[in-house]
């Protein structure tokens, strides 16, 4: 381990941190009597057993540790490692359970990954799919009922003080400590080497860079008759919009050129995804989520009320209907040539821009951009990190090593080179070798341009607000904005986000959130004025 | 039977008949303990939850006697959201009322290929409610749905009207789509209600020179009125747990505009895990529908069945 890594893990637990072990010890002891029989009451799971306690302090397999010993002494890759010392376990399980986003996701640990590692370790991967707004629930409440059902946690940075003060996870500290080549830590891209950071301890190991990136017609940036004209109507240069203002500016222009057949953006505005958006507009504008010093939500604030009425004003020049669209509505467009821009989207879309013939793929649009895409940094300089996943090990897994060695394969720099490449990935770029691979920057023309806008996002990326609740939270913003799409005025919807989101501090604690606060606040990325 | 005479207890003594009690305990056994485990001590369970306050960022499980109860009383999204809950089943349930009573008095006589048509109007009601969500979601959609194409039709251009995420059409498109599925439902139960009605009394009335408003209004309203009441009460019940259209069209949204009691509680116990709280809001809503059912009940069913 390198000396800042270890730095890193080594931090003095903060308070909240603190906090969440006392939380997880004493729910221990509640849920023995009361826990499980509750959630069956609720219908979440019949099992009465106590979950698990979460493992504190994990018992290495002897001959998988010796194993890994001499190979990590010899210089071996993690991913080596990995496969050697899972074979060296006994006893070995026959089956992982793993927990993963289902369609397409699932394809990865189904086709590819799941049956490599089977074929390498003699482990058989069983990926368990669930839609992305159930896997923080099912995971929840399979641990709660004490289920035993995963081994494997799929978990957004965002979830994870949930995660960590309910014990879902197991603390990786000890594995990594046991089981990886150290250099390979340094390999992840700082942010997302950050964000596995959680009160000083590692619970999941980076597997996914959901950087949001601008994506722009090269062809009509570059038409002559296009610039003039812009031009002359606007007095700029068309070019890639740096502000929110160029950006409603273009999108205005190739909408009304497009005379309703095609136009000049879309961005996601559906409900449960339109927060992400806001969030970042509204943090590139000096906006706060909450008041330090006294925890009072600051939606409400001129930087709030500015984004949420820009966002409404943009959507005027958007397809119609835009306000229900999520991904694959912004993907149809986009592929079939209706959009000029797409203000900002997750990364999978610039790859099957350049045309896929993936058999997974066929439900895409056949691409009639190929060629013609540009990339950019979101407008105001700093593009929002959203979503993204983590690969963690249950804490009620009873083959913890396997569990967390299957991780540590999975987001080895070689195997993980080849998930995020796999054609029908949605697992995005997130460590250095990733951009830089040779291989894949010799996908398609503009490859090198892809991943290079991919690494300068993250570079300056804003992330998902981290603290307790931030689920409540963030669907507190989504109600506001959605409110404001659909006709109440900016200020109030602003006004009645931010009373929401005041109660859900209250109700948690402001002292305890304040504290929690403050640890999102030394996460770099958390705002950048 | 006569005294004297040996019951089969006696003949085989008292042993026996403590057997065949055992036997019975142990045949009743399995479906008690299901009752018990599955049916009985989860709502137990569920109402000692709702004087606790378990959530997931907090670190202790304390008794709160009725917090809980009086956080629900006062919180708004309580309100709003049995606001929107009602109005849902008081629009769908008297639109479903009326159409299935118009429909059943059309299909009520006997016409050439009745035994294909009633049968095929029923398939609404089979039809899985996620199945119905995603395709009234398309039939719905701005750009691409029928509904829009045939309004465009009809004024001759496009409406745009974005029916999901306008706060009033929203949960119009909801009530609609709520009415194509359940009013079948009504046709069934008010087809079979005036099925059983007398045909001597519309002989007798037709005799009598009834038209046939006056044999509606004064032989087939009142002979029907119990069966209406209670398809009201079961349907009225069912619209008031609506979950998977506002799940499948609007997540509550915009804002929480279409937010159902269902949803609210959905959210607060699964997506948020404040168990203890949607233990409590549930509990609440459970007692204000039971006093609802029990007026209702009182006021119409007693007075018609007495």
């Amino acid at each position: 381990m390198s000396e800042s890594t270890k730095g890193n893990r080594n931090l003095p637990l903060h308070p909240s941190a603190r906090w969440l072990e006392q939380s997880i010890a004493s729910r221990r002891s509640v849920l023995k009597g009361a826990g499980a029989a509750g959630l069956a009451a609720l219908g979440l799971g019949g099992a009465t057993a106590a979950p698990r306690p979460a493992a504190a302090s994990a018992v290495l397999q002897p001959e998988a540790a010796r194993v890994a010993r001499r190979l990590l002494q010899e210089g071996k890759d993690s991913a080596t490692v990995a496969v050697e010392a899972a074979k060296a376990l006994n006893p070995k399980p026959e089956v992982l359970n793993v927990v993963w986003e289902d369609a397409l996701q699932l394809e990865d640990p189904k086709n590819f990954s799941g049956p490599m590692w089977e074929e390498l370790t003699g482990i058989k991967i069983n990926p368990i799919g669930k839609p992305f707004t159930e896997l923080f629930p099912s995971q929840i409440a399979e641990h709660l009922g004490a289920t035993g059902a995963f081994d494997v946690i799929t978990m957004v940075p965002a979830w994870s003080p949930d995660f960590i003060a309910q014990g879902v996870v197991a603390p990786l500290d000890p594995y990594i400590d046991q089981y990886m080549n150290k250099a390979d830590l340094d390999d992840y891209h700082p942010l997302y080497k950050s964000l596995m950071n959680y009160g000083g301890k590692v619970y999941g190991l980076f597997d996914d860079g959901d950087v949001i990136i601008l994506y722009y017609r090269t062809d009509l940036f570059g038409d002559q008759q296009h610039k003039d004209a812009y031009k002359a109507k606007t007095g700029n240069e068309l070019a890639p919009p740096q502000t929110w203002d160029d950006y409603d500016a273009i999108q205005a222009y190739f909408t009304e050129v497009g005379g309703g057949q095609t136009y000049g953006g879309a961005s996601q505005r559906a409900p449960g995804q339109v927060y992400g958006w806001f969030t970042e507009e509204f943090r590139n504008r000096g906006g706060k989520f909450f008041d330090e010093a006294t925890m009072d939500a600051q939606l409400a604030s001129d930087p709030g009320v500015t984004t949420v009425a820009a966002m409404v004003n943009r959507n005027k020049t958007m397809p119609p209907g835009v306000e229900t669209w999520g991904f694959m509505e912004v993907l149809t467009a986009w592929m079939s040539g209706q959009l000029a821009m797409i203000g900002g989207t997750w990364p999978p879309i610039g790859r099957w821009s350049e045309g896929t013939t993936a058999e997974q793929l066929n439900w895409v649009p056949q691409t009639q951009v190929a060629g013609k895409v540009g990339y950019s940094i979101m407008p105001l300089g700093h593009s929002l990190h959203n979503s993204g996943f983590q690969l963690a090990v249950s804490a009620d897994s009873p083959s913890q090593d396997a569990a967390y060695l299957f991780c540590q394969w999975m987001t080895s720099p070689e195997i993980s080179l080849q998930r995020v490449m796999l054609p029908y990935a949605l697992r995005d770029p997130y460590r250095l070798s990733h951009y830089a691979s040779e291989e894949y920057r010799a996908r398609w023309a503009s490859a090198p341009v892809y991943l290079d806008t991919l690494k300068a996002a993250a570079d300056t990326a804003l992330v998902d607000l981290i603290m307790p609740g931030a689920a409540e939270y963030n669907t507190a913003m989504d109600n506001a904005v959605t409110a404001a799409q659909a006709g109440t005025p900016a200020d109030q919807a602003m006004k009645d986000g931010a009373a929401a989101m005041d109660a859900i501090t209250d109700r948690i604690g402001r002292d305890k959130q304040k504290a929690a606060y403050a640890e999102f606040l030394k996460l770099k990325g958390s705002y950048y004025s | 039977m006569d005294a004297s005479q040996p019951t089969s207890q006696t003949v085989a003594g008292p042993g026996l008949a403590a057997r065949n009690r055992r036997d019975g305990w142990l045949m009743v056994a399995p479906a008690v303990i299901l009752l018990l485990g599955l049916g009985i001590y989860p709502l137990v369970r569920a109402l000692t939850l709702s004087f606790q306050r378990w959530e997931l960022q907090s670190p202790e499980q304390p008794w709160v006697g009725l917090a809980n109860y009086g956080e629900a009383l006062r919180d708004a999204r309580v309100w709003a959201s049995l606001q929107h809950t009602l109005v849902i089943v008081v629009f769908a349930v008297t639109l479903e009322l009326l159409l299935g009573f118009g429909l059943a008095l059309l299909l009520s006589g006997d016409f050439p290929g009745k035994r294909v048509i009633l049968p095929a109007m029923m398939l609404p009601v089979m039809m899985v409610p996620v199945v119905v969500g995603l395709t009234w979601r398309t039939l719905w959609d701005n750009q691409y749905g029928p509904i829009n194409a045939v309004i465009g039709r009809i004024i001759g251009h496009p409406p745009n009207i974005v029916w999901l995420a306008n706060q009033k059409t929203a949960l119009a498109a909801i009530i609609v789509t709520d009415v194509w599925q359940w009013t079948p439902f009504m046709l069934l139960i008010l087809l079979a209600g005036l099925t059983g009605v007398n045909p001597e009394l519309y002989e007798a009335a037709a005799l009598d020179g009834a038209g046939w408003w006056a044999s509606l209004r004064d032989i087939s309203l009142p002979g029907i009125a119990p069966v209406v009441a209670v398809a009201v009460l079961f349907r009225g019940l069912d619209a008031f747990k609506i979950f998977d259209l506002v799940f499948m069209f609007t997540q509550g949204g915009p804002g929480t505009s279409t937010e159902t009691v269902s949803w609210y509680i959905y959210q607060l116990g699964f997506k948020f895990f404040r168990l203890s709280y949607a233990s409590a809001v549930s509990f609440l809503i459970l007692i204000l529908l039971s006093v609802a059912c029990t007026l209702y009940v009182g006021l119409f069913l007693r007075e018609r069945t007495t």
